[in-house]
């Protein structure tokens, strides 16, 4: 029954115990700067003084009450046991955190806590008493700055040691130390009482774990009556025994604030916050695009053209002309658009969106913009946080449905998912919506980005209207203002990528072959005389973009590649990238919808963007046409 | 005497304590429960939410709906 070598890590959301998940384990949990990142749980493997143990990434937690999804998640994995847990706490934030870590302990697994963001509180002037709170939860605590791998080796030695203890960590009514009297740190234990340092300990001191040793064991309840609190012989409830600990063990100075916090504080004003806001997604549709055009422009576009293309066109010069050439090397063929769509048009884009939107969120800048935005996200039947959800969805949908699970209410995910499969595209179709209308001017993108905007009000206001139910109000803790590490970031950003690549490339290369096989055995007119009426004289388009319809059902961006080949003028070009923006979401996204919702919500999703992409097309079309 | 407002209305920039909350088991997560010390920072417009500085320590933001049911007191 009892699992063997599991070892679960715990914690309130955002404390970092996916950047400790990584760290033990060597795989990648994705960590940002705000509530919510770990929905569902990973596992991975860490060893332990020879032995393998299972790592659990388990969702964070307030509380192990199980009202919602992340936390009869926890709750299940405390109740089929563990060999140890580690607790992952936030200094700057003890006495909530500790809510958590007093209800771990009644379990009586054997528990290191981690004292994290331990350089954050001492930037803020919070000081711990580590060797109180390790007497207080009767477990060793380690400083931890998971970020900087600071305290993980320390995290490991006392990991081993709990894991080996043979009492473990049971209450005990005697004096025995918990720790067994096997922890190094212990052989000294006449200097354990001396111990109730405070940290920070990392500039000054070489051993960051407090032990919880020392001639005082007996753990909180033993120490804890003094509470107006408490009831008539009943233990007080958590919290309150959290407060009273923290009240204990937390030693504040005064700080000055530092230029981050002064920064996150006005960033939620609304002046200078909403200015600071539109600078911001400015700077971001600045590095982005502009970035990606000079990449393109300066590098990619020259390589592809140059090198890549003419190496197979010698490559394959033995093949004789016909139909076969023109499927490797034709206008469609294999290889000359898997390398002119994915390398010199996609890959730019969506490396770029990574670059900033990785580093928005390690900061902790979408909360705050969240908080801003909370009002007007209230009209559209959302609430604030939501816009973290809708921002990941201009990376792609998927994982933007999937983190909605954070959201409270079925009303609430469904109109986020609504918004992001209407009208938010996702950063490849962006890229190159981008490539489309670069070829002609400034003003036809700007006139996509308003009418973007626009369509995803209307969208996210009428499914806010079809769908019954209630939008919880915004309830949001705001997280530290931070400068991303540049370690965690960099992994994030390139384990994204990998991701990237791994799981759009099978897509986009199906897509580009069957684009080269519709083309070169004649389907593509056939089908092109049939969509006649409404690719060309409902929407004006060349008859031949209707390729883009059929490829745009794999992928998104693969809607719009097809229409760079096609020399539209200004009105198609606006056309056809209204016509992208609005169609199909692609397949993953139709997968992820029934699987989330039901066969039912993500089927009318799909037939609704697709009605809706032609109408609003066709008319942008016809009433264009009218003065034109 | 300070009498109880609800935390949406009241207009005060002074440290406020919280005498009733809703049921709501996140609200309590975060902290916000009688008798918790709690100072607006920030309120925002058109039905937008208030930004609390809890207990000196950390800042949650309160939507409308909640901050409405969460009546406080002028804390001395």
């Amino acid at each position: 029954m009892h699992p063997k070598n599991k070892i679960l890590l715990m914690g309130n959301p955002n404390v970092g115990k996916s950047v400790f998940f990584s760290e033990l384990t060597g795989t990648h949990a994705t960590s940002s700067n705000y509530a919510g990142t770990t929905v569902g749980y990973m596992k991975g493997v860490c060893a332990l003084g020879g032995e393998q143990y299972t790592v659990i990434d388990v969702p964070g937690t307030y509380s192990l009450t199980a009202t919602s999804e992340a936390e009869a998640v926890a709750a299940r994995f405390m109740e089929s046991g563990a060999d140890a847990i580690i607790c992952v706490l936030d200094a700057t934030n003890l006495e909530r955190n500790l809510c958590l870590a007093l209800e771990i302990k009644k379990y009586n697994i054997p528990t290191v806590y981690a004292l994290n963001l331990a350089d954050v509180a001492e930037r803020r002037g919070i000081g711990v008493n580590t060797g109180l709170l390790a007497r207080k939860l009767n477990a060793p605590v380690v400083v931890t700055i998971a970020v900087k791998k600071k305290g993980i080796d320390e995290l490991k030695k006392q990991l081993e040691v709990v894991l080996h203890s043979p009492e473990k960590q049971l209450p005990s009514k005697n004096n025995t130390p918990t720790c067994g009297g096997r922890c190094t740190s212990c052989s000294v234990r006449k200097s354990c009482s001396s111990s109730d340092t405070t940290f920070p300990l990392y500039s000054n001191k070489k051993n960051e774990t407090t032990p919880p040793c020392s001639k005082d064991t007996s753990g909180f309840e033993a120490t804890f009556p003094p509470n107006s609190l408490r009831g008539k012989g009943a233990a007080p409830p958590p919290w309150a025994t959290a407060k009273e600990i923290s009240r204990q063990v937390i030693i504040k100075n005064p700080a000055a604030k530092n230029f981050l916090d002064k920064l996150g504080d006005s960033m939620m004003q609304p002046f200078p916050g909403i200015p600071i806001a539109f600078l911001v997604i400015m700077l971001v549709i600045a590095v982005v695009v502009g970035g990606g055009e000079a990449l393109i422009q300066g590098v990619l576009e020259p390589l592809v053209d140059n090198a890549i293309v003419p190496f197979f066109r010698s490559l394959f010069s033995f093949v004789p002309d016909g139909v076969v050439k023109n499927i490797l090397l034709g206008e469609f063929g294999i290889f000359v658009i898997s390398f002119e769509w994915i390398i010199a048009l996609i890959l730019p884009y969506v490396f770029l969106f990574y670059v900033a939107s990785s580093f928005l969120e390690d900061s902790g800048y979408l909360p705050r913009l969240s908080v801003l935005f909370d009002n007007i996200m209230r009209k559209l039947g959302m609430q604030g946080g939501s816009l973290i959800h809708i921002f990941m969805g201009l990376g792609c949908a998927v994982p933007a449905i999937i983190g909605s699970r954070a959201a409270t209410t079925r009303k609430e995910r469904i109109v986020v998912a609504a918004a992001v499969c209407f009208a938010v595209p996702c950063i490849s179709q962006t890229g190159a919506i981008i490539a489309l209308l670069s070829n002609y001017s400034w003003w036809l993108f700007v006139a996509m980005l308003a009418f973007t905007l626009v369509w995803l009000f209307v969208a996210a206001f009428l499914a806010g209207k079809a769908v019954k139910g209630k939008v919880e109000p915004l309830l949001l803790e705001i997280p530290n203002l931070l400068i991303p590490e540049p370690k965690a970031y960099t992994r994030k950003l390139l384990t994204r990528m990998k991701h990237f690549l791994l799981e759009a490339e099978i897509p986009m290369l199906l897509a580009i072959v069957a684009a080269a096989l519709l083309k070169e055995s004649g389907l593509l007119d056939t089908i092109a005389v049939y969509a006649q009426p409404l690719v060309s004289e409902w929407l004006g388009l060349p008859p031949d973009a209707v390729i883009g319809l059929i490829l745009g059902i794999i992928r998104r961006e693969m809607s719009v590649a097809p229409l760079l080949e096609l020399e539209l003028n200004h009105l198609q070009a606006f056309v056809g990238g209204v016509v992208s923006l609005m169609y199909l979401p692609c397949l993953s996204v139709f997968g992820i919808l029934t699987r989330e919702f039901k066969l039912k919500v993500a089927a009318v999703i799909m037939l609704s963007t697709i009605f809706s992409a032609f109408f609003v097309g066709g008319v942008i079309n016809q009433v264009a046409g009218l003065f034109l | 005497m300070p009498t109880p407002t609800n935390l949406y209305n009241i207009k005060t920039t002074t440290p406020l304590q919280v005498i009733s909350v809703p049921k709501n088991e996140l609200l309590e997560n975060m902290g916000i429960r009688i008798g918790t010390y709690i100072s607006i920072k920030t309120r925002y417009k058109l039905g937008g939410p208030v930004l609390l500085s809890v207990e000196d320590s950390y800042a949650v933001a309160v939507g409308k709906d909640i901050a409405e049911q969460i009546f406080v007191k002028e804390s001395a």
